[in-house]
């Protein structure tokens, strides 16, 4: 570290001060662009409402949901079958991800669109079924599994192949020297990708599948908090007891019970199919090279650019929430603070936020506040912020302090914040593209990013409007990742975990 | 594996299953609302057209239109836009048979008392300019459309320069919640929904009230696929309009809640699809 000249406030070139002013410009930024973002609370009792929830959270009616089994059979279903077809249509892709820009532009594109635009798209040619349901997830999936997949391959270790006698044939190769050494993280990040499954697949719902998020969303929007707050119950159960039913012997029954479930299968309409992807998507102009009418097309989009600009800065917004709020709970789970009991309900705080997909917190704080910015904004910084306090404090349990002596907040500040800063960062900047993911997204909700505009597109049955906001969207999304990757903190040594990245975690 | 292959087997004899004649709705009500509602509408034609009838329950205006688009279901009670727009995309559907009181309709503006719109006049209150307004559906005849086409008739201006705040609440039940609840000081919603809400108790009108009434309207209809005939026989049309038409049970009707039903072809939803046009929700 530089200590010949003495540093001002945050000059100097040491790793942790770069770090600082990073996060100091980010929050920085976001403070100046605060008064552009619409933050009105608009309910006139959010306390009733938020009341009214927690007691039908506390006081859950697990009979008053008709058809329940079915629909979380279904909700396993879906995700079941998306990550399997994802894996499936994935796992070659990742052999040819580092030969091919054109595949990985691809696959950055398929990944930067949400699971759920991917639904209001299909359910345009197959409709309210399985398949629209499955598809959803296989195509961003597979397009996440080739770029994963092939950086776990990149790391395989060189030591068996290199011991190999000559002749030895390329396939014998890869699956007797090469595939062992990295199955184990293979796995384990496929595992990984179905329990973000099982959340997109609840999330299904609120486009109209029949998953569990169809009557959650319901029973949220009409006010019958104790079946909402059953389904809820529900839905953590299902995540929390993965490790239980999730097992790779129990799996293939599971899948294939499923499909007694999943029909009717619909009958795909090849002409109309064709009709959709080739005229329905595109502006008509452009298909008839009428390119003043297309300038004219492009003017009749309505408020582009405010809606873009909005995306952004609730992204912003929702990054540095999430730092704040990871900076303020992570140590709620870390056994370097308070005693057992404390950290058993820090931990579950964690697991309940994380687990809930932001989707779904957004809603619920937008029935109590009203329609702003405020409700979605909460929802990012909590969601994402306990996620990465997760991780964080799993990070610090692996450090032994070195004075026990220490008080509480100085242990925090002085030993383990300047240790575990980087590798928290680096995980928010992770975490940035799946911000701005959700940002639009969220606009489905009636809060003024593309998402709004992209429902509304879909509605009014303007398919071509759609697919072009869904362009924007995914363009918006490769951008921030890039920016992200760019000033995402590269000296931190990868800490050696089970998944062996600490960013894969933090996809979904 | 020998099991494995076996209910593989067990499940691809199962696909084939007989034709069900399936039908949907527009969802603008509460979901609970809609499936006890249909559910025994099912039950009814099921009696009255021979064939196995199930309603398929959707979430929004658009998912009802894409799967009678996607042949998902046969029938759909569809309201007078997304009647025009799935007709539009399924070419030879029809619009069979309306509500008697679809031949006018209505939509009510209706306030929060802590707003201070004055009550009901010719026209709508000059003063709700600069108030928060929510509509119901993006694509609700009633909660969307027609409001709209008034307040530009109005005033000469789009909702979004005349609101402070212009919202879409999704559903006319969810409508009078916000602005019951001063959520929202203004909201456009169904007449026919307002009024059994009033009905039933379900709405404080201490707090919320009707401050104008549009001129009428078409709306709500049912709408049939064009290729019925050829699947369930010919004359099936026909035979699910008069089942319709035939629908006295009060306790059926009363869940639409209409009084009966009465026959209705496309043309009548004309002046629904210019207005859709001039507002730019259709083209």
């Amino acid at each position: 570290m530089s200590a010949e000249r003495a540093p001002g406030l945050l000059a100097g070139d040491s790793l942790n001060l770069r770090l600082a002013r990073r996060s100091l410009g980010l929050i920085a930024l976001c403070l100046v662009l605060l008064p552009f973002a619409d933050l009105a609370i608009t309910t006139h009792d959010p306390w009733a409402e938020l009341e009214r929830m927690l007691s039908g959270l506390l006081h859950p009616d697990i009979l008053a949901t008709q058809s329940l089994p079915h629909a979380i059979a279904l909700t396993i279903g879906f995700a079941l079958w998306g990550t399997l077809l994802g894996v499936v249509l994935g796992f070659p892709l990742a052999l040819l991800f580092p030969r091919s820009r054109l595949l990985r532009g691809s696959c950055a594109f398929v990944r930067a669109i949400h699971e759920l635009f991917w639904a209001l798209l299909l359910l345009q040619v197959f409709g309210l079924s399985a398949v629209t349901a499955i598809a959803a997830l296989t195509i961003p999936y597979a397009g996440i599994f080739a770029k994963v997949y092939a950086e776990i391959l990149e790391l395989t270790p060189r030591a068996p192949v290199d011991a190999l006698p000559e002749g030895v044939g390329r396939l014998s190769r890869f699956v007797y020297a090469e595939l062992p050494m990295v199955w184990a993280r293979l796995s384990s990040y496929t595992r990984y990708r179905f329990e973000c499954a099982m959340r997109s697949s609840v999330l299904l719902g609120f486009v109209g599948l029949p998953t569990l998020g169809f009557h959650l969303e319901s029973a949220f929007r009409e006010g019958r908090y104790p079946e909402a707050g059953a389904l809820l119950w529900v839905f953590y159960l299902m995540i929390a007891s993965l490790h239980l039913w999730g097992h790779r012997r129990l799996l293939p029954w599971i899948a294939l019970g499923s499909l007694f479930l999943l029909g009717p299968w619909p009958d795909i309409d090849g002409a109309l199919l064709w009709r959709f992807v080739s005229v329905d998507l595109w502006p008509k102009p452009l298909l008839e090279g009428n390119w003043s009418g297309l300038w004219q097309w492009f003017g009749e989009i309505p408020d582009l650019l405010p809606a873009i600009g909005n995306t952004l800065l609730l992204g912003l917004m929702g990054t540095a929430g999430s730092l704040v709020v990871a900076l303020l709970l992570w140590p709620m789970a870390s056994h370097h603070f308070g005693n057992r009991p404390t950290r058993m309900a820090g931990k579950g705080v964690l697991i309940l936020m994380r687990s809930t997909p932001e989707l779904m917190l957004a809603f619920i704080f937008l029935l109590m506040l009203g329609p702003s910015m405020l409700p979605a904004w909460l929802a990012l910084s909590l969601h994402n912020g306990a996620l990465i306090a997760f991780l964080v404090a799993r990070h610090a349990d692996a450090i032994v302090p070195g004075s026990h002596a220490l008080p509480a907040s100085s242990r925090y500040t002085y030993e383990l914040l300047p240790r575990l800063y980087g590798g928290l960062l680096a995980l928010l900047f992770y975490r940035a593209e799946t911000i701005i993911r959700e940002t639009a997204l969220l606009g489905m909700l009636g809060i003024a990013t593309l998402g709004f505009h992209i429902d509304s597109s879909f509605a009014y049955l303007m398919f071509d409007q759609a697919f072009f906001l869904l362009l924007i969207t995914a363009g918006l999304n490769i951008a921030v990742d890039a920016l992200a990757r760019r000033y995402r903190p590269r000296e931190i040594a990868d800490t050696p975990g089970e998944r062996g990245h600490p960013g894969r975690e933090a996809t979904c | 594996m020998r099991w494995f292959v076996a209910c593989l087997l067990i499940l691809v004899s199962t696909a084939a299953t007989a034709d069900t004649f399936r039908f949907t709705a527009i969802p603008d009500e509460d979901q609970s609302r809609l499936e006890e509602r249909f559910d025994k509408v099912a039950d009814y034609l099921e009696d009255q057209l021979g064939v196995a009838v199930e309603y398929v329950p959707v979430k929004s205006y658009s998912a009802a239109v894409s799967a009678f688009r996607n042949d998902q279901v046969q029938l759909a009670w569809f309201g007078g836009l997304t009647g025009v727009q799935a007709r539009r995309l399924v070419p030879g559907s029809r619009a069979i048979a309306q509500g008697k009181e679809d031949a006018e309709f209505r939509t009510y503006f209706i306030a929060n008392h802590d707003s201070d719109v004055d009550t009901q006049g010719d026209d709508l209150p000059k003063n709700v300019q600069g108030k928060s307004f929510t509509f119901g559906a993006k694509t609700s005849t009633s909660g969307r459309l027609m409001p709209e086409y008034y307040i530009r008739e109005q005033f000469g201006a789009p909702p979004k320069s005349l609101f402070s705040r212009v919202g879409f609440s999704g559903d006319h039940t969810r409508t009078i919640a916000l602005v019951e609840s001063g959520t929202y000081d203004i909201g456009a919603v169904n007449f026919k929904v307002w009024d059994a809400a009033v009905a039933d108790g379900r709405v404080d009108t201490d707090k919320v009230d009707v401050i104008w009434k549009t001129p009428t309207y078409p709306d709500y209809q049912w709408t049939v696929r064009g290729d019925v005939d050829n699947r369930y026989g010919d004359g099936f049309t026909d035979k699910v309009r008069q089942a319709l038409l035939d629908m006295h049970d009060p306790e059926l009707l009363e869940s639409f809640p209409r009084q009966g039903f009465i026959p209705a072809d496309n043309d009548d939803y004309q002046p629904i699809e210019d207005v859709g046009e001039k507002l730019g929700l259709l083209r």
